[in-house]
């Protein structure tokens, strides 16, 4: 092995001496042969050809030589390219639609992988992010887990005695009323424990992050900013620290700026941070589980260590709080593991696999293309086999012709893949791009183009293997011995087409199934009614800060006093208030019992609860089942009703008459009577599935956020300003979070579904042309092979019809075959689907039935023009062109 | 005796190379016209498969090659045995005679 790479070295350092010393050998061999004859008595120039005969080709000698030393690679690599080169500039519209195939199939695949880099690969954008854990709440019994929440007790009682954890952090999504310096606004943000920034391991740009005093309870108030809110709102004051700022009404002291890219994807879009500060009471509490929590784990500890320690310490208090903490443990799972889980996700993985099936049929094609213009060159090739060229020798040659078309279109697919990457960044609505993971980082970076060059590559070697393997197994002498220049290629060639084309159909069925079961369920959420009835309603939220509405009265006192402004305006139809509005962003949750019916320990019951203005359920257009909706007579002080939806009415007295029944509400225990059941109604999401809801009336359940929702006869924004100038009229200083029409606010929400189904609907239609260019191509080849027998039966009596329908059929043959495949396949992977799926099974009948037909009825099309060609065959000129 | 040359039973043709250059060293022609004469004419060597053995001998370290001139003057390269390929035309040599005994004793069997 080492003298022989020695030998190659030495052969590609001394290329021409050794190339003259063989010269010399084979020249000496050559003549000393013929002086042989000479003394033989054989004439010198009759001696000289002889021994040139019985020596074969000189050159030929040499090219084995040359290839035993293996100096050749690099020499025949360039040589091939520079052939290629050429060969690609002479055919420039089998070029151009091969890079295009391929720049397209790959960029789309590359685009997509941007996100799935930053979702799945890169490592979340803090150091050392494998020691950071999410804590969550579990009901062992059961398995429910609390979706990222702990209680504050649990969460400082293991703050204090745990041993695993560095740091352990508390956190909470805030919208912060941020007044004062211009008009009022409402800043996305949190409120964190003071190790939020240290624990993650984000420096601040200026000043500093929270310290462990300025997290107590009436310690001075502090805030940190965003580099964005720094430089925008506040100019990028140089002295913006130690500068005090309002929010909520109060003062607080800027204490630091953080960097434009920090990013926690938990807490979405965030601008600004304020400490967490609980009351002693606050922290107390271990009944009520809200606190979102994660920790950093000490270096060298596990996390089986670390669960190992919280199963223990939770044992402990639930022995010591069995009313609040029975069958409860911590579920302790990595970040980087819980993040990648969140929604979005799934969606981006689904989108990977149907762009690679996408790619897959681009390749095919682009190898179909080449094996159909390879046939047309077998003289070429015979030819060069003739006159020396290994088999070895042909195959590298067009191996290294498709890679290099692989290269061109893969180069190319990176305009492709920026463009794309662009038109899915405008569609991400800003509020949810807080979300995403690694947002920021999405972009065309090195990883990206070491995907594109991989997968290029890749499919360059694997879809080029094939051609070059068939073509340069021709029989030299067969194929020089035709007599035209239009020889029938190899047999298996054909049949290595028609295996493409059958395989690119049924992936094309596959994508356009998935693809139309994705957009029906989209469309099908879209269209579903919500519960009640969006259209011309305009939603004007806001929060009322602690500071200044101390009392509940002077709640109570603004929203009355903002619903008869609102109703005084012309235009308004109906207008009502609630505390949350669907699809206003987070609601509230609320724990209950049922009177009489004792819960087991550990049992717990929770749905969404909205305190509602009387007219609410009118105004929304929320349909009654059974009872009455809340009127005058669910005033302040008397006995507080309750209505419930549909789902939580049957699920919860299962075949029982709820109305008149009684409920324990929240902390304060409040009782109250059920007196109405109404519809299920979509609270945060198009695909949710029906749920409990409770609503109690805003008169006895007061509230700090507002949702008016005022219905109008027309178009609801042109009341925007004067729902504005109404709120403002009772407090000048009031910032109002949104005025928009809520069939926006669902929009909004429902982006990354109709992302999705934009993509799908791209991807199955660029399935589908490279699909049907695929079998347009075979066929059209077929015809053209087939022209002289064509003549032949046409000479023989066959109809332009008749001839039409044997090409027809055989297309037809291919197309099913593949669609037969594809629908089968599809039965098969739709059910990866299943969970992104409303109200449409992966198995969905219809979309079985038309997507295939579909694809078939393209696919005959596609056979049509060829067939049409060959029915215009004039026998004559078919014979005579052989 | 046939009369036409015949062909060399695959790879044998080192074999026959290493056991010409084992008498003495020999340029490429020299060791095809020595192998035809020592074989009476049975076997004639192809000049391409003839170098091409000889460059993947040289490779292998079995031969060594030199420039030399030749009796009536002329430059020629003569190569000569080295020890590792004098071992395998030892090792060789012993197996050939295994294989032709045994073959023999199967063609006498019937």
């Amino acid at each position: 092995m080492w003298s022989r790479a020695r030998s190659w070295v030495r052969a590609m350092l001394r290329r021409s001496r050794i190339e003259s010393e063989m010269d010399a050998e084979l020249r000496f061999h050559i003549e000393a042969f013929a002086e042989d004859l000479v003394r033989r008595g054989v004439s010198r120039e009759e001696a000289l050809r002889r021994a040139r005969i019985e020596f074969g080709g000189v050159e030929r000698a040499k090219e084995e030589c040359r290839e035993a030393r293996g100096v050749n690679l690099i020499d025949s690599l360039v040589q091939d390219l520079r052939y290629g080169f050429r060969v690609l500039r002479k055919s420039p519209g089998f070029t151009t639609v091969a890079v295009l195939t391929l720049a397209l199939g790959i960029g789309a695949n590359a685009a997509i992988f941007s996100y799935i880099d930053a979702w799945f690969i890169k490592p979340l954008p803090y150091p050392q992010p494998d020691r950071l854990v999410i804590f969550e709440a579990q009901d062992k019994k059961h398995g429910w887990t609390s979706g990222g929440v702990t209680s504050t007790a649990d969460f400082f009682d293991f703050q204090k005695q745990n041993t695993s954890f560095e740091q352990t952090v508390a956190w909470g999504g805030a919208s912060l009323n941020l007044t004062g310096d211009g008009l009022p606004e409402l800043v996305d943000g949190g409120r964190v424990s003071w190790n939020f920034f240290d624990t993650l391991g984000t420096k601040p740009i200026l000043g500093r992050t929270f310290t462990a005093e300025d997290d107590r309870s009436g310690a001075p108030h502090v805030a940190i900013l965003s580099q964005g809110l720094w430089q925008g709102r506040y100019a990028g004051d140089p002295t913006i620290i130690g500068r005090n700022i309002a929010i909520g009404g109060e003062a607080y002291t800027v204490v630091g700026v953080m960097p434009g890219t920090f990013q926690f994807p938990l807490m979405g879009i965030a601008n600004l941070w304020t400490p967490l500060a609980l009351t002693d009471m606050q922290r107390a509490n271990r009944g009520n589980v809200w606190l979102p929590a994660f920790g950093r784990l000490k270096l060298g500890v596990t996390l089986e260590q670390a669960r190992a320690e919280t199963a223990t310490f939770f044992a402990h208090i639930e022995k010591e709080f069995p009313k609040t903490n029975t069958n409860l443990t911590w579920l302790v799972s990595s970040m980087t593991d819980r993040i990648r889980k969140e929604e979005g996700g799934p969606e981006v993985m689904i989108c990977f696999i149907v762009v690679g099936l996408v790619l897959l049929i681009a390749c095919a094609n682009v190898a179909n293309l080449m094996l159909a213009r390879a046939t047309s060159r077998t003289r070429e090739f015979a030819v060069r086999g003739a006159l020396g060229a290994t088999r070895r020798r042909l195959a590298g040659q067009l191996l290294t012709e498709s890679l290099l078309l692989f290269l061109v279109g893969g180069v190319a697919s990176l305009l492709f893949a920026s463009w794309g990457m662009r038109w899915i960044e405008s569609q991400i609505p800003g509020h949810i791009r807080g979300y995403i993971v690694n947002y920021g980082h999405v972009e065309l970076d090195f990883s990206m183009l070491m995907f594109t060059l991989g997968i290029t590559l890749l499919c360059g070697l694997v879809f080029g293997f094939a051609p070059a393997f068939e073509n340069s197994r021709l029989d030299v002498n067969h194929t020089l011995k035709e007599t035209s220049g239009h020889t029938s290629g190899s047999k298996r060639g054909a049949q290595l087409r028609r295996v493409f084309v059958v395989a690119e159909i049924a992936l094309a069925v596959v994508v356009l199934i998935s693809a139309t079961l994705l957009v029906k369920s989209f469309i099908i959420s879209v269209r579903s009614s919500p519960g009640y009835n969006p259209a011309n309603v305009l939603v004007a939220q806001l929060a009322l800060p602690k500071t200044k509405y101390t009392e509940d009265s002077q709640l109570r006192n603004f929203s009355d006093e903002v619903l008869s402004r609102i109703r005084a305006l012309p235009g308004a139809a109906s207008t009502s208030v609630a505390s949350h509005v669907p699809f206003g962003g987070f609601g509230q949750g609320l724990e209950f019992q049922v009177v009489g019916k004792p819960l087991q320990p550990g049992e717990r019951h929770g749905a969404p609860f909205t305190a509602v203005s009387a007219d609410y359920f009118s105004t929304m257009q929320i349909g009654l089942v059974k009872g009455r909706f809340f009127d005058s007579s669910d005033a302040y002080g008397t006995s507080p009703s309750i209505i419930i939806s549909q789902t939580m009415a049957r699920q919860v007295w299962s075949g029982e008459d709820p109305i008149g029944k009684k409920l324990r509400l929240g902390e304060q225990h409040s009782v109250g009577t059920i007196v109405g059941i109404v519809h299920d109604i979509k609270m945060y999401y198009l695909r949710e599935r029906p749920g409990w809801h409770i609503y109690v009336p805003l008169a006895q359940f007061p509230s700090r956020t507002f949702g008016f929702v005022v219905r109008s006869s027309g178009d609801p924004t042109i009341m925007a300003t004067a729902i504005r100038d109404a709120i403002w009229a009772v407090d000048r200083d009031q910032p109002i979070s949104s005025v928009e029409p809520l069939e926006n606010l669902i929009a909004a929400v429902n982006t990354g579904d109709r992302v999705v189904a934009d993509l799908m609907v791209f991807f199955s239609v660029l399935a589908m042309f490279l699909g049907a260019i695929g079998i347009y191509g075979v066929m059209a080849h077929l015809v053209s092979q087939r022209i002289h027998e064509i003549g032949i039966r046409m000479a023989l009596g066959a109809s332009p019809v008749h001839v039409m329908r044997m090409v027809l059929s055989q297309g037809l043959k291919l197309a099913l075959g593949g669609v037969g495949a594809g629908a089968l396949a599809a039965l098969g992977a739709t059910r990866l689907l299943a969970t992104e799926l409303y109200q449409v099974t992966p198995t969905d009948p219809l979309t079985f039935i038309v997507a295939p037909l579909l694809i078939a009825i393209v696919a005959l099309a596609a056979c049509y023009v060829p067939a049409w060609r060959g029915m215009r065959v004039d026998p004559l000129v078919a014979l005579r062109y052989e | 005796m046939p009369d036409t040359p015949s062909d060399l039973v695959q790879g044998t043709l080192d074999m026959l190379i290493l056991k010409t250059l084992a008498l003495e060293p020999m340029h490429g022609y020299g060791i095809s016209v020595r192998i035809e004469q020592m074989s009476k004419g049975v076997f004639r060597l192809n000049a391409g498969s003839l170098f091409l053995a000889i460059q993947r001998l040289e490779r292998d370290g079995l031969i060594d090659g030199e420039w030399k001139p030749t009796e009536n003057n002329r430059r020629a390269r003569y190569y000569t045995l080295t020890a590792k390929g004098r071992k395998r035309l030892d090792g060789e040599t012993r197996e050939w005679g295994r294989q032709v005994a045994a073959i023999g004793r199967i063609l006498e069997a019937s």
